[in-house]
């Protein structure tokens, strides 16, 4: 016969500090994910005060170092050496920020949602006293916090960053405002996107049930997403327009589209006559134009697309729930 | 105390075994008025049957006037069972047939299907 | 106790469009208080009931409460393992204690869900992922019986135990059931494993109800019977019979006395449930819709 030992373990109720209920299921199974996270923005962070401080004065003082600012060498100075490279390295280290709402995207399809159904430990959660919505809920609202804090901070270091290496732009070949990567770092768009990279790996989680399909289709769903938003990104303000006689205007902020004027105003396709005056004649050429962006439309244009991808955001998360409670029919 | 060993396999009802044990701990002393039995809880952590089958089983013990629930303090022995001592005259006759039996050239199998066929006869309907 | 832990009605459940019903038409009733046996083949729809009435799931058909109230809302009061026991690999024992108690506030008992990992000699700073199957059990069980809970279903609870944790862990739960009057609902194939601890039956086959009641109801509506081939069975309903040369082995619910012609006992409980495995097309026996008779 068995005999079955009963040992009275005095628990005194654990003074529990710090997170509980499904915030503190969360923190302690994604532990992994949360130092990751912690670490990659660490990184992000630590190369972008870089090129902020002294990546860029070590830049500068190599520049002049090699003699690029005196003026005779000026123009011709082909200037390139280490400091400027290490200064690349880290910006790029920087636009990790870009990689952020994929990886989010591929971790809630797989890690956060598409396993936790795979397995079961899902089921085992909402076999405790917490309702599926609920989970949810928590499985959205803890990493969303800790994507938003992260990626403002890193879109706050970015534009430091951005800012303080301006002078230096002018004199080496380097990025522009309208850039997809520059653009999304340094704005609003960064958080938008993590958040977007979050809610679609989580709808793909839910409707695929498995975790290496749903890390899948959350990713190549996310760069769709992201491809087709970013395709419309000229398009959310009203464009300006440079004219000239005789040729070209100058070549300024993010150009969408360029060609030939008639004399009675109307846009043609450019015939490409170059400098032959019979041909621009012929064709009844006066002048050019070009539609195009400036600088100053960076907010408009940052503020509208980061409300789109906040829109399909709610739309995803609302499908999400909207997928989980017609399963199991679970009241709130 | 008395710790109940129940056998599957035997076809006697679980709660029948542990009525049959409890009488079988009466007839040998082993239980004497006043004793305690086991709780349920004690029971079924042992034996790992259904808690409902230990009480079904002191329920019966209780009809039948060997045992008494109370309330809050458990179930306690209130007669022992007088059992046919080894000298009574019907032990002495069973001896005697028994005797019988084997000159006769019974098996011990014979035997015990013969007697068993007899007490089904006699004890038809009742329980154990 | 004339309270209901479970009761169904007409309930159904499909996986998809095109697929078979896991669940057809299923009702009965489960009174508080009992210990349950779920049986069925593999594939009778075991697992699909309990995650119903865990309220994991959302019936395609009928109803389901538990504990007078729909499963989602009864969800603190119950606590369910599957099958495939699962918990999170990277947690320790500790940490897995811990979440159920972050996860069930309101009713968390530590002491009783550390008496039976302790019991288990399990050490308490050990990953899940490290543990055996029968220590994984344990620690899921521990998870259940922790909640307090007053209907506990379990899915296969003791398919990959050792004899000895089989039965240290079937004490455990009979013990809880004993102290707290837990109702508990267990499903197994291996009908062995059941007999003893469980009081009332729930026969499935594909997916429909085949027995439910009280075991002893269930056991006493039917005899084994065995007698001359060329014998009638009438007016008896005949559940399953075999012939072997001049002998008829039958299981039957006897409609009034059995005739003397025939040996006739009482089926054990594997009898009882083999004989309507392999006798799919016996009509089906419900004991358990008649109110209970006061105690």
């Amino acid at each position: 016969m068995t005999t079955v030992v009963t040992i009275e373990t005095s628990t005194a109720v654990a003074p529990s500090r710090g997170p509980r209920g499904l915030v503190w299921v969360m923190l302690r199974v994604h532990r992994w994910a949360l130092w990751f996270w912690v670490l990659l923005v660490a990184v992000g962070a630590g190369a972008l005060l870089f090129v902020h401080g002294p990546g860029t004065d070590a830049a500068w003082s190599e520049y002049r170092a090699m003699g690029c600012d005196s003026p005779e060498v000026g123009q011709a100075c082909d200037y390139s050496g280490p400091a400027i490279s290490r200064l690349g390295l880290a910006n790029s280290l920087g636009g990790l920020l870009n990689f952020v709402p994929l990886l989010a995207a591929a971790w809630a399809g797989g890690a956060l949602i598409g396993r936790e159904l795979e397995n079961g430990t899902a089921q085992l959660a909402w076999a405790q006293s917490v309702s599926p919505a609920r989970w949810l809920a928590a499985k959205l609202a803890v990493p969303a916090a800790l994507l938003v804090a992260g990626t403002t901070l890193l879109t706050l270091l970015h534009r430091l960053a951005w800012s303080s290496a301006a002078p230096l732009r002018s004199i080496v070949p380097w990025r522009e405002w309208y850039d997809d990567d520059i653009f999304l770092a340094n704005g609003t768009l960064a958080t938008a996107h993590a958040l977007l990279g979050l809610a679609v790996g989580a709808l793909a989680g839910l409707l695929l049930r498995r975790a290496l399909p749903a890390l899948a289709a959350a990713a190549v769903g996310l760069l769709v997403l992201t491809q087709a938003l970013g395709s419309l990104r000229p398009y959310l303000w009203p464009v300006e327009t440079l004219t000239q006689k005789g040729m070209y205007p100058p070549y300024t902020g993010m150009v969408l589209d360029d060609g030939a004027l008639t004399s009675t105003g109307a846009r043609v396709e450019d015939p490409l006559c170059i400098n032959d005056t019979k041909c621009l004649a012929d064709h009844d050429i006066v002048g050019f134009y070009r539609d195009y962006h400036p600088s100053s439309h960076f907010w408009p244009l940052q503020l509208v697309e980061t409300g789109i991808v906040l829109a399909v955001v709610a739309l995803a998360v609302l499908a999400a729930f909207r997928l989980l409670r017609r399963r199991t029919g679970a009241a709130v | 105390m008395v710790e109940y060993r129940i056998d599957r396999r035997s076809g006697v009802a679980t709660y029948v075994q542990i009525v049959q044990q409890t009488k079988q701990a009466l007839r040998l002393g082993l239980l004497e008025p006043g004793d305690k039995l086991p709780t349920a809880r004690e029971v079924v952590e042992a034996t790992a049957i259904n808690p409902n089958t230990v009480l079904k089983a002191y329920r019966e013990l209780e009809r039948e006037g060997l045992v008494e629930a109370r309330r809050g303090l458990g179930t306690f022995v209130r007669r022992g069972l007088n059992t046919a001592p080894a000298d009574s005259p019907l032990r002495t006759e069973l001896e005697a047939w028994a005797v019988r039996a084997r000159e006769a050239g019974l098996e011990r199998d014979d035997v015990d299907a013969l007697f068993t066929s007899v007490l089904d006869t006699h004890f038809k309907g009742d329980e154990s | 106790m004339t309270e209901t832990a479970i009761e169904a009605a007409a309930l159904g459940k499909r996986f998809g469009r095109r697929r078979k019903r896991a669940l057809d038409g299923c009702a009965f009733q489960l009174p508080a208080g009992r210990i349950c046996a779920v049986v069925g083949p593999n594939g009778a729809g075991k697992s699909t009931l309990l995650s119903l009435a865990a309220g994991l799931l959302h019936p395609s058909d009928g109803t389901i409460t538990v504990l007078g109230q729909a499963p989602a809302a009864a969800r603190e009061q119950v606590a369910y393992v599957a099958q495939d026991k699962p918990l999170h690999p990277q947690l320790t024992v500790a940490d897995t204690l811990r979440f159920g108690r972050e996860l069930n506030q309101r009713r968390w008992d530590d002491r009783v869900a550390e008496r039976i990992v302790a019991e288990g000699d399990l050490d308490p700073d050990a990953k899940i992922r490290t543990l055996s199957g029968g220590q994984r059990t344990r620690v899921a069980l521990a998870l259940a019986l922790g909640k307090r809970p007053e209907l506990l279903l379990l899915d296969e609870p003791m398919a990959d135990l050792d004899p000895l944790a089989r039965h240290q862990l079937m004490a455990t739960l009979m013990a809880d059931a004993a102290e707290r009057g837990t109702t508990v609902v267990m499903s197994s194939h291996v009908v062995a494993e059941l007999e003893g601890a469980c009081d009332h039956l729930l026969l499935l086959g594909a997916g429909r109800v085949r027995l439910a009641g009280p075991l002893d109801d269930l056991l006493a509506a039917h005899r084994l019977v065995t007698g001359r081939a060329d014998a009638g069975l009438d007016p008896h309903t005949v559940v399953e019979s075999r012939t072997t040369g001049r002998q008829l082995t039958a299981l039957v619910r006897p409609e009034g006395p059995l005739d003397d012609t025939w040996q006739s006992t009482v089926p054990t409980l594997e009898e009882l449930v083999l004989a309507h495995l392999r006798a799919p097309e016996a009509p089906a026996l419900r004991l358990d819709s008649v109110p209970e008779a006061a105690v």
